[in-house]
């Protein structure tokens, strides 16, 4: 036993479960520190990436808490972002603009303007009402049925959305919403949703839904119900990402449903997988690693010249570039860079004597 | 009457594409557990490799022999690559592999045609339009639903009829007393991967000289619509597939007949929806798997 340990299950009891939290808080906490040391070194030319990364983070730790505790991959994960984006988008544009462009909102919408901290929750709650509606059927299905199934709500959601055109705009894009996303809301939104992601994990409800991943047999016959166990993680996975998609709103500022299509899947796949799909710290050292890789991609794609050499733009690289690396990820360390392994940190070792276990 | 015919006659049509699709997803899946995301980039990469060829006036049997030639090859070549390290690997893992492939397969296509839409210009027969007693009945419609009827009774006797077949059934229903009874997995995988190719070459022409125009991106639409056919048929096996894919196709058909049209533009979603109810009701899907292959 160390104060500081990678682990793969929690110590026992109540102020365990607060021990098991701790860890992948303290990870949040590193990440948050390193993107403002960033930020102060390099000056305002990295704020924009720092906060993208900050967003997506929140994202795969909103993907990691369904799929690594149920096993499901979830294709559905972007129709929460978008959402969670356009709940945030239509309570925070400023009533003014509102009466303009979206004449035909319902009144009591139309004349609501709220600060950031609420625009956060409803669109968390938007996603999470939705996951909790349609998972009754979804979380029915197993494995591929069931992924599959995902896929189809993120076809329906992208359909409601460009369709309905007196709250969205339709396809056309959604724009006005205020820039509000700022260091201090997307890395305390990243420290608070880690919070309650690795709540879940640790706690009845997150052994639950591991227990029916592991052996859904097993899991019943000792009296674990497969729809509850799965529909909880997939419920409180939607509202983590639902909050991501409103902090991703107030970035854009400008969207349209095309925004939160299957090209959006990618990143965060990537992200999870690379890290660990069973690990909360595995997904936000995933989220660090591939936001880098993407960046320096986003270069290239650009177009660079190395000296003489003339390096001729190459757009879509770095989606091929994801695809391999999840291929040989996949091959090579199935479990991702952590796997299941979570930090801990146990700040009651210090007073326990030596010799007792 | 006649409009409840014409309906009919749509629906099949638009089944039928479906089904075919259906059953080229379904056989690999039957043997190895993989849902193939990359399954729609066979059918762009083969209408992509077709645009070229027609446009160098070469006659249609020969382009259409070239691309299925071309289809074959390409899914043989991502089952030995891409899948064939995967074989025991659980299936999520399949399917998140299977989404890395088509991103390079896609990202292939980029390099290669670029991202303008291709126009696949079909010879004349074609796009004649049939008048049967007052039904309108588009020649490539008909076709569709021969080319369907046709591989299907061609696959059902492959996998009834030949020794290959009975390989490809015994790897996917007990794959392990397979392997001790010496059917290799890699070969039976490599056959597979084969039908599978041709069966997607075969849809992709078909598929877009209805659409028309080719973008490396358009993979997805019909990947989404064989996913959805081969889940609500039940996965795995080959008559699920089929009806899956009618049943879809006649959902859609009716769909659009039924719906005001203030809806229409939410019939994407109204399908879906019955898709997963459908699904609620009967979570194997349609025809189940003990059906067998």
């Amino acid at each position: 036993m160390a104060l500081i340990a990678l682990r793969r299950d929690r110590p026992e009891g109540r102020s365990g479960l607060l021990v098991g939290m701790l860890g992948p808080v303290v990870v949040a906490g590193l990440v948050t520190l390193l993107a403002w040391l960033v930020v102060q070194v390099t000056g305002a030319s990295t704020s924009g990436i720092v906060i993208l990364f900050g967003i997506n983070a929140v994202m795969v730790v909103g993907f990691q808490c369904f799929v690594g505790n149920t096993g499901i991959v979830s294709f559905g994960h972007v129709a929460f972002m978008g959402l969670g984006a356009y709940a945030a988008g239509i309570v925070s544009v400023p009533v003014t603009m509102k009466s303009i462009f979206l004449p035909s909102l319902p009144h009591f919408l139309g004349q609501t303007e709220l600060p950031t901290f609420w625009t956060l929750l409803i669109g968390g709650s938007v996603a999470a009402v939705v996951a909790f509606v349609m998972g009754l059927a979804i979380m029915r299905l197993s494995g591929a049925a069931a992924s599959i199934a995902t896929l189809g709500l993120l076809v329906i959601v992208n359909n409601v959305l460009s369709q309905a055109h007196a709250i969205t705009r339709g396809p056309q894009s959604f724009f006005g919403v205020p820039r509000d996303a700022t260091f201090e809301w997307v890395f305390g939104s990243l420290i608070a949703v880690v919070v309650v992601s690795a709540w879940l994990k640790w706690s009845a409800l997150g052994l639950r839904a591991r227990s029916v991943r592991d052996d859904p047999i097993a899991a019943e016959a000792s009296g674990v119900r497969r729809l509850p166990a799965r529909l909880w993680p997939f419920v409180v996975s939607a509202f983590i990402t639902g909050v991501g998609g409103a902090l991703y709103a107030q970035d854009l500022t400008a969207f349209s449903p095309d925004s939160f299509f299957v090209s959006q899947i990618v990143g965060v796949l990537v992200m999870a997988i690379i890290g660990g799909l069973s690990s909360i710290s595995g997904a936000l050292v995933g989220a660090a690693i591939i936001s880098v890789l993407a960046e320096l991609l986003r270069r290239i794609e650009a177009g660079f010249s190395i000296g003489p050499i003339e390096v001729q733009s190459a757009v879509g690289i770095s989606e091929a570039v994801f695809g391999v690396a999840l291929i040989l990820m996949l091959r090579w360390r199935p479990a991702g860079v952590l796997g299941a392994l979570e930090l801990e940190v146990d700040p009651r070792l210090g007073r326990i004597k030596k010799g007792v276990p | 009457m006649t409009v409840v015919i014409q309906r009919v006659v749509d629906a099949l049509s638009v089944g039928s594409t479906y089904a075919l699709l259906a059953l080229g997803l379904t056989l690999v899946y039957s043997v190895m557990n993989l849902i193939n995301f990359a399954y729609g980039m066979l059918l762009v990469w083969t209408a992509l490799v077709a645009v070229p060829l027609i446009d160098t006036g070469l006659p249609a049997v020969v382009v259409v022999a070239i691309c299925l030639v071309f289809a074959v090859g390409l899914s043989i070549a991502m089952g030995r690559v891409a899948f064939r390290p995967f074989l025991t690997a659980p299936p999520v893992t399949l399917l998140i592999t299977s989404f890395g492939v088509e991103l390079v397969l896609q990202y292939g296509a980029l390099l290669f045609f670029g991202e303008n839409p291709r126009i696949l210009r079909v010879p004349d027969f074609l796009t004649k339009v049939l008048f049967i007693g007052g039904l309108r009945i588009p020649a490539i419609e008909l076709i569709t639903i021969a080319t369907a009827v046709v591989v299907v009774l061609g696959l059902y006797l492959l996998l009834n009829r030949t020794f290959f077949g009975v390989q490809i059934r015994a790897a996917a229903e007990q794959p392990d007393v397979a392997r001790l009874m010496g059917i290799s997995p890699g070969r039976v995988l490599t056959v597979v991967f084969a039908i599978s190719g041709l069966i997607a070459g075969v849809v992709g022409l078909l598929w877009f000289a209805k659409v028309g125009a080719i973008t490396p991106r358009s993979d997805l639409d019909p990947t989404f619509k064989a996913f959805v056919s081969i889940v609500l048929g039940g996965l795995g096996n080959t008559r699920g597939a089929v009806v899956g894919g009618l049943v879809l196709g006649a959902l859609e058909v009716s769909l659009s007949a039924i719906l005001p049209l203030a809806a229409l533009g939410y019939s994407d979603a109204i399908v879906f929806l019955i898709v997963i109810w459908i699904l609620l009701l009967r979570p194997r899907g349609l025809i189940g798997p003990s059906a067998g292959l």
